[in-house]
């Protein structure tokens, strides 16, 4: 826990230097607030910027991240957000500015906001038995996959389901080498998707782990870049995260319980496809989950909320936006529900064939890897299949 | 001593045939360790229409495969796993 400290000081040091010129974030275009993961900063970052920039309908997504099981608790039990939340700047406002760029910071209104969407990075039911109420209207998002990543100068490539349950459950005592230094094991803390999403995967339940329990991803990202004994150190990471530092983290393949071989996420340790998530042969992922705040009808109380979910999940929208969602789920290593082939249930469940109502298969493959699928127009109909973004999706 | 093998898939992302005839990783593949004449031979994939989760995961794939034959110290004798400490 000793190094926990000194990250918290500097995260606190942090958010007072920006909050001496945070604007109030109700002054900014048409906001929306949110809770979500901080494995889901990478979209919010390209999210935001298209909404900002979503000139039929432009939105502000003002948000802080925090653990899935605290947004839950967030939303269902209406508990206000207080002090600095983040926003993306518009093109107008920084042309420059790129999803490698700092958020901006501003003030929460009053004395404080409940989100108006919050976001587990997980099914609901891994950090609460209790239904949702009423007033909460749930939709699932795009998928996550979750890693163990080491630091690349690591010379461990792969990681079995035995090997990771002794690891994290027992910690030096599982004598699994390289992974005996506890000090060198770097966790989340138990309200957080990553944490609980891979303790479902490896029978270890969330108090039993073992290891150094970091409050946020970037202080795993920190703690594998820097450590002094890469062959020993081992972390847990959303792949959202994971993705955008293959050159300094090395992402392990997984072999989970009953399987014949370890698999990446993707189709190879260098593909960027999520094949693997998508058919099944890598097994540790959830979905993520969007809710709002309803009312007796079910109708949103604030209707953009449902406007800026249905982006983020593939259903349609009006005003039509000015930008393709999908890009920027792609592009940060989600996959989309409709570029799934298998689903589960429950957190770390066993996987059942999925065929989604409306295929976007060939068009991710466009995005992320290159699709083999045939192509079609208005005036160039698929042989077989439906024609859908320029491709011919299987349905 | 734990005896870690890892072996490369036989899939076309992993694996092409070299000209003096051994099968060697492509390029894009995860580096091999610890390459030995004892590693098992790869443990057969499902080559049906997967319905199963046991199925699923160990259908025949073109991905990369990573083959890792260890044996904690601690797996009991039937190689089932002991109980997490308390």
């Amino acid at each position: 826990m000793r190094r926990l400290i000194p990250w918290m000081a500097v995260l606190a040091l942090g958010s007072a230097e920006r909050a001496a010129s945070a604007a109030a974030c109700d002054t900014l275009t048409n906001p929306i607030y949110l809770q979500v993961g901080d494995t889901q900063l990478n979209l919010m970052k390209r999210l935001g910027r298209a909404l900002r920039n979503n000139t039929p309908k432009p939105i502000t997504l003002v948000f802080v991240t925090s653990g899935s099981c605290t947004n839950i608790t967030a939303i269902y039990t209406r508990v206000a957000i207080t002090g600095n939340m983040q926003y993306i700047p518009s093109s107008t406002e920084d042309g420059n500015w790129s999803p490698a760029s700092p958020t901006l910071t501003c003030t929460a209104p009053g004395t404080g906001v409940v989100p108006d969407i919050a976001n587990s990075a997980l099914l609901n039911s891994a950090c609460t038995t209790a239904a949702p109420p009423a007033t909460v209207h749930l939709e699932q998002g795009p998928v996550q996959a979750y890693v163990m990543g080491v630091p690349i100068a690591s010379s461990q490539v792969a990681i079995t389901y035995e090997e990771a349950y002794f690891v994290f459950g027992f910690g030096a005592a599982g004598m699994v080498a390289p992974w005996i230094d506890e000090a060198q094991m770097f966790i989340r803390t138990v309200t957080k998707s990553t944490l609980l999403a891979w303790g479902a995967n490896i029978s270890v339940p969330a108090n039993k782990w073992k290891g150094m329990p970091f409050d946020g991803s970037a202080m795993v990202v920190s703690a594998l870049q820097t450590s002094t004994a890469p062959e020993k150190a081992i972390g847990i990471l959303g792949i959202e995260v994971a993705d955008a530092l293959r050159n300094s983290i090395r992402i392990l393949a997984f072999r989970s319980k009953g399987q014949n071989a370890a698999y990446f996420p993707d189709s190879s340790s260098s593909a960027r496809d999520k094949r693997n998530v998508r058919d099944g042969h890598y097994t540790v992922w959830s979905p993520t989950v969007w809710m709002d705040t309803v009312d007796g009808g079910g109708t949103p109380v604030k209707p953009d909320t449902r406007y800026v979910i249905n982006l983020i999940v593939g259903k349609p929208v009006a005003p039509a936006a000015n930008f393709a969602p999908l890009d920027s789920i792609a592009a940060v290593g989600l996959v989309p529900d409709c570029a799934m082939g298998v689903s589960r249930a429950f957190e770390g469940g066993p996987l059942s064939i999925y065929k989604p109502a409306q295929s976007c298969s060939c068009k991710y493959d466009s995005l992320v890897a290159g699709s083999t699928c045939a192509i079609c127009s208005p005036t160039n109909a698929c042989a077989s299949g439906t024609c859908r973004d320029g491709f011919c999706e299987v349905q | 001593m734990k005896t870690v093998i890892l072996a490369l898939g036989l899939m076309a992302l992993g694996v092409g045939c070299g000209d003096d005839g051994v099968n060697k990783p492509a390029q894009d593949a995860a580096p091999l360790h610890d390459a030995s004449i004892d590693a098992p031979p790869p443990p057969p994939c499902f080559s049906g229409t997967p319905t199963t989760h046991e199925q699923i995961i160990n259908a025949c794939t073109t991905a990369q495969q990573i083959f890792k034959n260890t044996h904690p110290p601690l797996l009991l004798p039937d190689g089932s796993l002991p109980a997490l400490p308390p």
